[in-house]
């Protein structure tokens, strides 16, 4: 398999876009009331919850609030892993207790991400309900954490890592995969 | 924030820190300072590491500061001073850091009266070695929380004129706040008696004056330093009395300075000698805001170097 292969390009990810924030507002606005927020985990998840609100907001004319989250101060693997930790803005700007929130984040993988999402959520206070929201749902999951919406199910061997491209972030709307060990040999991206 | 890598597994000296490293500390602090402002003020960042606080010089609020960022940080946390470690027994200072290393401690956060101290262990062992002052040498979080707090107020650093007013002499404030201030591209102005700020130190790239008013006049943050008794007794100037008099901030030096100049001291304050009250207190001082401040940039580079310490 090449180093780097294309699992979808720029509609493809539109039309997953699109599917989570359907799948959302099926949840929320066709049936329940009309108050959560979305959070988007650094650093890909801000981009994909940035687009949900704005789809949400087109179709139904509610627009959720925007929360931003950085996990790095609770990962698992301080002190363990290569690259070091870069600290990016929390912005949480409404009270998050007994409010209804969606997790959204790029790519669910191990779950270790979302496990350290939801100890530094509940540091904030107490959500009444947390959802889960990815582009991609990887599988190899190392933690009993599962999507509630998924733009794209996909069985990925373990040596190769799920990149997502945003064009606000990266120039382009790409999901592609990579092998680990040929890109650190080869220093692609 | 751009991408960027922190590789260094000690803070020995902001002498030893390149503007980029600067930078990245006072971005990151940025974050750990919502921590303190949250209901719970606590991460697991640091969950399981241990540190050990090593003051062989006594401090209360350098090691106050550090021991709750590490609380807060989740650490566990051992203190020896002075009196309570083998020093007094005999013991050389490497065989203690060893055998603090030896009960795997993560952290050594030391205070040392011999500049260089921590450097000379830092490539000896494994643990991660962060100064909290060695004698007239370095005092780099004092310095980080400084530039953190000017930053704050001045939305940067670059260009700035700022004036460190006192014993330059025998102040590891002094030279950490100037090396780190110069890094970052301020304009830096040292003044104190001749006896205490030796023309020597324009080397460094510094302004030296040894006449207040030019000093301060014009300048975007004036740093005094506290005026230590035993300095006088030793002959660097006549008398307390005068030294406020010559280079005290008062109510008629303070003319000198502009509507929105800050005013910072590291603390402790002698009142009515280096600074008086009514300014200590004033709408120009952010003497408590460094100490809120000291905090957060510690707990950053609690974090950033804990985790470049590998096992």
């Amino acid at each position: 398999m090449p180093a780097k292969k294309e699992v979808c390009n720029a509609d493809g990810v539109r039309a997953a876009v699109q599917k989570v924030a359907d799948g959302i507002i099926s949840e929320f606005l066709d049936h329940s009331t009309r108050d959560f927020a979305i959070i988007g985990i650094h650093q890909q998840g801000v981009p994909l919850a940035k687009r949900l609100i704005s789809i949400i907001k087109e179709k139904t004319g509610y627009s959720p609030e925007l929360a931003l989250l950085d996990i790095s101060m609770y990962r698992d693997d301080i002190g363990v892993r290569q690259d070091l930790p870069q600290i990016n803005e929390t912005l949480i700007p409404f009270d998050m207790n007994d409010k209804a929130v969606i997790l959204v984040d790029d790519v669910l993988s191990s779950g270790r991400t979302i496990r350290a999402a939801l100890d530094a959520l509940t540091d904030y206070g107490r959500p009444s309900l947390i959802r889960l929201a990815v582009l991609v749902n990887r599988g190899n999951h190392e933690f009993p954490i599962g999507a509630d919406y998924t733009g794209i199910a996909l069985e990925v061997p373990k040596e190769r890592k799920v990149a997502v491209e945003f064009v606000e972030s990266d120039g382009q709307d790409r999901v592609s995969t990579i092998d680990w060990k040929k890109q650190l040999s080869q220093g692609d991206k | 924030m751009g991408k960027f890598n922190w590789t260094k597994k000690d803070l020995l000296s902001i002498y030893d820190l390149s503007p980029e490293e600067i930078s990245f500390i006072l971005d990151t602090a940025k974050e750990f300072k919502k921590v303190s402002q949250r209901n719970v003020k606590k991460v697991p960042a640091l969950r399981g590491k241990t540190v050990v606080n090593f003051f062989i010089e006594p401090s209360t609020r350098t090691r106050m500061s550090f021991e709750l960022a590490e609380q807060r940080l989740s650490a566990d946390i051992i203190n020896i001073s002075a009196s309570s470690s083998s020093l007094k027994k005999g013991e050389t200072l490497l065989d203690t850091i060893r055998n603090i290393e030896a009960l795997q401690a993560d952290l050594i956060v030391m205070r040392h009266s011999a500049a260089g101290a921590h450097a000379m262990l830092a490539d000896k062992i494994s643990c991660g070695i962060l100064n909290a002052g060695d004698g007239a040498h370095s005092h780099p979080t004092q310095a980080l929380l400084d530039m953190f707090t000017i930053r704050e107020k001045k939305g940067s650093i670059k260009g700035l004129k700022v004036a460190i007013v006192g014993d330059i002499l025998h102040s590891r404030v002094a030279r950490s706040d100037a090396w780190g201030l110069l890094k970052l591209g301020a304009e830096v102005r040292l003044a104190g008696p001749s006896t205490l700020v030796p023309k020597e130190f324009e080397a460094m790239g510094v302004k030296v004056y040894h006449n207040l008013k030019e000093a301060i006049e014009g300048v975007d943050v004036v740093n005094l330093l506290r005026i230590q008794h035993e300095r006088q007794q030793a002959g660097f100037f006549p008398s307390t009395g005068e030294y406020a008099k010559f280079f005290g901030l008062n109510k008629e030096t303070e003319k000198y300075l502009k509507p929105d100049t800050l005013i910072m001291h590291p603390g402790p304050i002698n009142r009515g000698i280096e600074l008086d009250s009514a300014l200590a207190d004033g709408a120009r001082s952010v003497i408590l805001e460094q100490v809120t401040n000291g905090l957060a940039v510690r707990m950053a580079v609690l974090f950033l170097v804990a985790g470049c310490v590998k096992k």
